[in-house]
């Protein structure tokens, strides 16, 4: 019932935001109010979940580890993305300022049901939600790019999430005679094993295909790309990191759910590594093409998460302990690159711009900003003390492990591409004078400084990555570990 | 009677390759919502009251007319009427949509699935097929918006196919995606009034 309390109570704040814009002019006080008590509320949630872990509440929604892990960053991040969604949005329209606010709820609502939801079809509706929602916070800026980039997203994921439906209908196969919406994931493990293993690879094609579309993997990545480089950077913070991450528990929970047929001789198990891993091994391809040429701040860390996107995925297909790897991996990678886009934000704040050749000189405009940026970037690109380089040392060792020597040289490769892309284009940022113009910051720049403590939530994120790389907590451990049991050694 | 409104729905799909008008694509859509209203008429056994109004809702009222009505609004406020000049010429459009029919009836007898509707099941592969040929070979965003709104009724027939009905929860998310895309492309005709053939602001260079 606390579930069901808490679907009501996020629908009745989204619309109470979402009227306030309308009915009163002086209403931004009020909306940041609900928008803090409904953050609040959500963190209510969250600590429900963990107490009642592993329960199932309302048939189709179960509190299981993966789910309130990834719940948990959600949780953690909405405050984070509120914070800096209030500076970003300081001289907003109270009308513009409400919408913006509605849509979050509106989205931290979907995802949050998608985390937690226990049935292929519940996931999907869920799924389906986080794009409506998202796509008022993609056209915030009312922009003709925002406008394309909008439209670009809400198109595709619709056709991807019409795949998924599609490789829904041909799992129907399987439970022939049962309905499909009122099966569990486990459930449907259970009957997936008397089924012919044809439906099931063409199942799980149109299904990865259709959410790799959420998840930002090749071949459906583009749309995200654009979504990130106009989305008001908190709201690209979150469409890289919690969004993504909707597209990984959806791909997850099914490849869970058929990797138990590997138990009676077919090769299912097989054949989706092979396209788990191919569709990493080419997302990184493009990452690391498209990162070299970049003219575009934004559009630099998009391709970055598409980068890690597909590390994940590689390490999902190799198994063993890189399973322990792609869960680190996606924790770590939402805490980072959360705080690497609000510092775009700010970035673009004192430079004016997220061009690439236009900035420069962000060292000396603003130290805390540039300090941060870079240690972000440290993060980012697994160098130690970064936790990622725990998470793709691991996978490294998988590899190894496993004797896939050629995968490990082409991800190795790849990412010595996307290393040095994203150094030499933050050093540049950092230390650099705008190119073509000596002298560029003169007092507009001086007037757009940020104030330091406004970076301090930066900071501390960048914080828990680094302290994941000296120390994992016993409790991520065995969660992690518990989130991974059941999956083929 | 089902298999001639499953054929009808067929060459729905192969004029709607073949057309250079958006009017008639507009015409052909909410023909293909009456089409799949009748069906989904005969082949449900067990619609109960309820179930018919929604269904009749969503593929009469909904596909049959309030889609195809915006679109001709869109149509009229920005006076695009035809698909642009420059797109594959109809001979190789006949030539793709052979291929793509064939292709769609060897990959459903290849499958052998006995628990599919195979007459349906090729109908809605190349429902599939013909929705993903006008998106990749259209270069105005109406022409994707008719390609998604086919592969939404091939995805509906395909559930036939199979002889389920979607649920009403799925059934009311696809109703709210199309009418979120067909509102969408509206904000786009009527902000972008001048130039909606194509999508080139963001880009890598």
């Amino acid at each position: 019932m606390v579930l069901l309390g808490f679907f009501i109570l996020s629908f009745l704040s989204g619309l109470l935001v979402f009227l306030c814009g309308f009915k009163h002019n002086q209403c931004k006080t009020l909306v940041k109010a609900i928008t803090l008590i409904f953050a609040f509320l959500h963190l209510a949630l969250v600590v429900y979940c963990w107490i009642r872990i592993d329960e199932t509440e309302l048939t189709y929604f179960i509190f299981d580890k993966l789910g309130v892990l990834l719940l948990s960053i959600l949780s953690l991040l909405t405050f984070t993305t509120i914070y800096h969604g209030f500076i970003y949005l300081k001289d907003e329209t109270p009308k513009r300022f409400a919408i913006y606010h509605a849509a979050l709820i509106a989205l931290i609502f979907s995802m949050s049901g998608a985390y937690l939801a226990n049935g292929i079809i519940v996931t999907w509706i869920f799924v389906e939600a986080t794009t409506l929602s998202v796509v008022a916070l993609i056209y915030h800026d009312r922009t003709a790019s925002s406008l394309e980039a909008a439209w670009k997203y809400f198109f595709v994921c619709s056709i991807g999430i019409t795949l998924a439906y599609i490789g829904i209908l041909f799992l129907g196969f399987t439970v022939s005679g049962s309905d499909i919406l009122e099966l569990s994931f486990s459930e449907l493990s259970k009957m997936s094993l008397k089924a012919e293993p044809l439906y099931l690879k063409i199942a799980f094609i149109f299904i990865f295909v259709g959410y790799s579309t959420k998840m930002g993997l090749f071949p459906m990545h583009t749309v995200t790309i654009d979504a990130h480089s106009v989305s008001p950077p908190p709201i690209s913070a979150f469409i890289s990191t919690t969004l993504m991450n909707v597209g990984f528990i959806a791909i997850f929970r099914v490849y869970s759910m058929l990797s138990t047929t590997m138990q009676v001789g077919t090769n299912i198990h097989q054949f989706m590594n092979n396209l788990l891993i191919l569709s990493g091994i080419l997302s990184l391809l493009i990452a690391s093409g498209y990162m070299l040429k970049a003219k575009h701040n934004k559009r630099m860390l998009a391709y970055s998460s598409l980068e890690n996107m597909g590390i994940v995925a590689i390490a999902l297909g190799v198994g063993g302990i890189a399973y322990y790897a792609a869960i680190l991996h996606i924790v770590l990678h939402s805490l980072t690159k959360a705080g690497l886009f609000y510092q775009m934000g700010q970035s673009k704040k004192v430079l004016g711009t997220y061009m690439l050749d236009e900035s420069g000189d962000y060292l000396r405009l603003y130290p805390a900003g540039a300090a941060a940026l870079m240690l972000g970037i440290i993060c980012i690109v697994a160098i130690p003390p970064s936790g990622l380089f725990i998470s793709e040392f691991m996978l490294f060792k998988a590899m190894v492990a496993n004797g896939e020597y050629f995968y490990l040289i082409a991800t190795v490769l790849l990412l010595t591409f996307v290393i040095y892309a994203l150094i030499t284009r933050v050093l540049h940022i950092l230390f650099s004078k705008p190119r073509g113009n000596e002298n560029p910051y003169t007092e507009t720049h001086k007037s757009n400084k940020v104030n330091p403590v406004q970076t301090v939530s930066q900071f501390l994120l960048f914080g828990m990555v680094i302290y994941i790389c000296f120390s994992q907590p016993e409790f991520l451990k065995n969660t992690i570990n518990s989130i991974i049991q059941n999956l083929p050694k | 009677m089902n298999i001639l409104l499953v054929i009808l729905f067929g060459i729905t799909l192969i004029y709607l390759c073949i057309t250079e008008r958006f009017r008639i694509h507009t015409k052909l859509i909410g023909f293909q919502g009456i089409l799949l209203f009748a069906l989904a008429f005969w082949e449900l056994e067990a619609l109960t009251v309820g179930n018919l109004i929604f269904v009749a809702s969503e593929t009469l009222i909904f596909k049959a007319i309030a889609v195809p009505f915006l679109l001709l609004k869109i149509i009229k406020k920005t006076g695009e009427e035809r698909v642009f000049k420059n797109d594959f010429h109809e001979l190789y459009s006949v030539v793709f949509i052979s291929i793509g029919f064939v292709l769609s009836i060897l990959i459903a007898y290849t499958m052998k699935l006995q628990v599919i509707n195979t007459t349906y099941f090729i109908i809605s592969l190349f429902g599939l097929y013909t929705g993903m040929y006008i998106i990749i070979t259209h270069r105005k965003i109406f022409s994707h918006l008719i390609g998604f709104l086919i592969i939404e009724n091939a995805v509906f027939l395909l559930s036939f196919a199979i002889g389920q009905e979607m649920p009403m929860l799925i059934n009311i998310a696809v109703l709210l995606d199309i009418f979120a895309s067909v509102l969408l492309l509206g904000i786009f005709a009527m902000r972008l009034k001048q130039n909606i053939s194509d999508l080139t602001i963001l880009k890598d260079e």
